[in-house]
């Protein structure tokens, strides 16, 4: 009897224990209900299980893998996406071809001109981007106090002479492309909107 | 950092501040060139064309992307800083052996031209670089002195504090005890002294059972309905967290910090995750983004050396090597969510969601991203449909109801918007 109740009481502490560790939390993902669903088969971007065995406990696969296996072994570091093949231009609504110039053809670049209409719309996008994009390092204002500029050190002041009178295409390709301490932007703009900044700093940033 | 350690060492007596103010000062004194005159007005125009032009490469006493410029005259003729400081390249592509030399030791940075600066301009620049916010080194070294104990004093003492408050109330409290049972003892001694009739004798030497508290009803009844009341509430919570990963916060390869990055230094989100306004995913960034600030950012803290955290970002560089990041925010593959939606079309914080990311030190799931959680905010978020002409007949349509149009009368709540 006494034995009975001192076990039936273990077991209601040890299920409490049990459900209480399906809480995520650290590097616990916590308990997956019906993981399938959790787990992609198709390729997913930002997931790619390279561990063939993972999930064998619960795998249907006919070759004999992991459930969770998702990753493409024909890629290099198994990668589910390929870059485009060099030489390659991606078609687009506006019909911008890609910018060739290399790093030091500025004096080409600056012959570039603007293909995005200004508009009071465009400037207001252009503000948007460059609070996102060149404020850390350029400041507010363009003057190159921006919080990341101050450690980095050697950031433009777009107000200041020597920059005051650039064309828009430098602009373009230095946001582009890269200068001195600058790091080349062109992976994580797009072009209209790196047209869009210049618009905003040549039109507001530079006319203070 | 030995010479750095032992800089901070030195305790400021009177010697040492003299010693240091007649070092410094020796090195201070410049025969600058008689062109370059010292007048307030020059000093203040000059001032002003140094922060607009200069400032956020030189400094005037202390090296940082290019050399300290104080003593340029000394070392050089004012022509010869003139003719620098337009046209820096033409003075190295001359063969100028001090420009060179310059140019060699700064890692080949190359200065912009400034050539719109007009001679008084550049007239002007010079004597503020010569004469203009001198430091008084003594003064200057007392402060950087006190700054930097000011600065540990500052931090980590709340917490000894609180420390050493709960260490002193627990051996007072332990204290009160120890006096509160000898009194005991010593009151029972004195009363047993004293004669007393049967009853009081018995209350007096009564002794407390454990046994008998332990098996009255009461307590068994109190303990039994705690311990089912927090079996229940654990196996309840337990149950309702199968498959949320709210509080997920696992080890990422690189300790990067949000805190330091979208939080004292307020890079916006959208920097680094590029895709949140265009795709369905935010993307995590390609260390080319890292990179736009960690080719000259190698250590945290102004400290020397890379730090072995950014050192991984130059290996996966160097290697073409993708950093594995662990995912935190999973969806089930039966739903189906897109960043641009929200955050483009919908114009929702990344915090409505994410929560407070700009403190996080490792970043963790805030929210269940549960279905229910979802549908919550589509009944309760308003569409701002000011200016957009794609809402124009929705508006028309819901005009007779007292309600503001929200998500779901435009289809949030359809299955099909999500599962599909």
């Amino acid at each position: 009897m006494k034995i009975a109740k001192t076990l039936s009481i273990l077991g209601i502490a040890a299920f409490g224990a049990m459900l209480a560790g399906c809480k995520a939390g650290g590097d616990n993902q916590g308990l997956e209900y019906a993981p399938q669903m959790y787990h992609s088969v198709a390729y997913e971007p930002l997931t790619q299980i390279v561990n063939e065995d993972q999930g064998q406990w619960l795998s249907t696969r006919e070759d004999g893998k992991g459930e969770f296996f998702n990753s493409n072994v024909y890629n290099p570091n198994h990668m589910n996406m390929r870059e485009p093949v060099e030489g390659t231009v991606p078609r687009n609504k506006s019909g911008m071809l890609p910018h060739r110039l290399k790093q030091f053809q500025l004096e080409d670049a600056a012959l570039i001109e603007n293909p995005i209409p200004l508009t009071d719309e465009v400037l207001k996008e252009g503000k948007t981007l460059f609070e996102q994009y060149c404020v850390a390092c350029h400041g507010e204002k363009g003057q190159g106090d921006g919080k990341v500029g101050e450690i980095i050190g050697g950031v433009a002041n777009l107000t200041g002479g020597a920059y005051i009178n650039l064309p828009e295409g430098h602009i373009f390709h230095v946001i582009t492309k890269g200068k001195g301490r600058m790091g080349a932007h062109g992976s994580q703009i797009t072009p209209e909107n790196r047209w869009k900044i210049v618009h905003y700093v040549k039109q507001v940033i530079q006319k203070q | 950092m030995l010479s750095k350690r032992s800089l901070v060492g030195v305790r400021l007596n009177f010697h040492t501040l003299a010693v240091l103010f007649f070092f410094l000062i020796g090195t201070q004194v410049f025969a600058a060139d008689p062109a370059v005159v010292e007048s307030d007005e020059a000093i203040a125009a000059g001032k002003s064309v140094f922060n607009a032009n200069c400032k956020t490469c030189h400094k005037l006493d202390q090296k940082m992307i290019g050399p300290a410029l104080r003593g340029v005259t000394d070392r050089q003729s004012a022509e010869w800083a003139k003719s620098f400081i337009k046209n820096s390249s033409a003075v190295i592509a001359s063969g100028d052996e001090y420009a060179t030399a310059l140019f060699a030791e700064f890692n080949n940075t190359v200065m912009p031209a400034h050539g719109f600066l007009s001679d008084d301009d550049l007239n002007n620049l010079l004597s503020y670089i010569e004469y203009g916010d001198k430091v008084d080194p003594a003064a200057a070294a007392a402060t950087a002195a006190g700054g930097e104990g000011a600065v540990a004093a500052g931090g980590g003492i709340p917490t000894e504090y609180l420390t050493v408050i709960v260490v002193v109330l627990v051996i007072v409290l332990l204290l009160i005890l120890i006096v509160l049972g000898l009194i005991i003892s010593v009151l029972t001694k004195y009363i047993n002294k004293q004669d007393l009739d049967a009853d009081d004798k018995e209350f007096v030497s009564q002794k407390f059972e454990l046994g008998k508290l332990l098996k009255s009803d009461g307590f068994v009844i109190i303990v039994t309905a705690l311990v089912i009341a927090l079996v229940a509430k654990t196996a309840i919570d337990g149950l309702y967290s199968v498959g949320v990963q709210q509080g997920y916060a696992p080890t990422q390869p690189i300790a990067y910090s949000h805190a330091l990055h979208a939080g004292t230094l307020e890079i916006q989100c959208q920097y680094c995750h590029t895709g949140v306004e265009i795709g369905r995913s935010a993307n995590i960034p390609s260390p080319n983004i890292c990179m736009n600030c960690h080719t000259h950012v190698q250590n945290v803290q102004g400290k020397d050396g890379i730090s072995p955290e950014i050192q991984k970002i130059y290996d996966a560089v160097d290697n073409n090597k993708p950093i594995e990041w662990v995912r935190v925010h999973n969806l089930p593959d039966l739903a189906y969510f897109n960043h641009s939606q929200h955050v483009k079309v919908g114009g929702i914080e990344c915090q409505t969601c994410h929560g407070p990311i700009q403190e996080m030190e490792v970043v963790r799931q805030h929210s269940a991203l549960t279905m229910g959680w979802c549908i919550d905010c589509h009944r309760n978020t308003e569409i701002n449909s000011q200016g957009n002409e794609y809402y124009d007949k929705l508006v028309q349509l819901h005009s007779d109801s007292k309600d503001a149009l929200k998500v779901k009368d435009i289809g949030g709540l359809e299955c099909a918007k999500c599962h599909y």
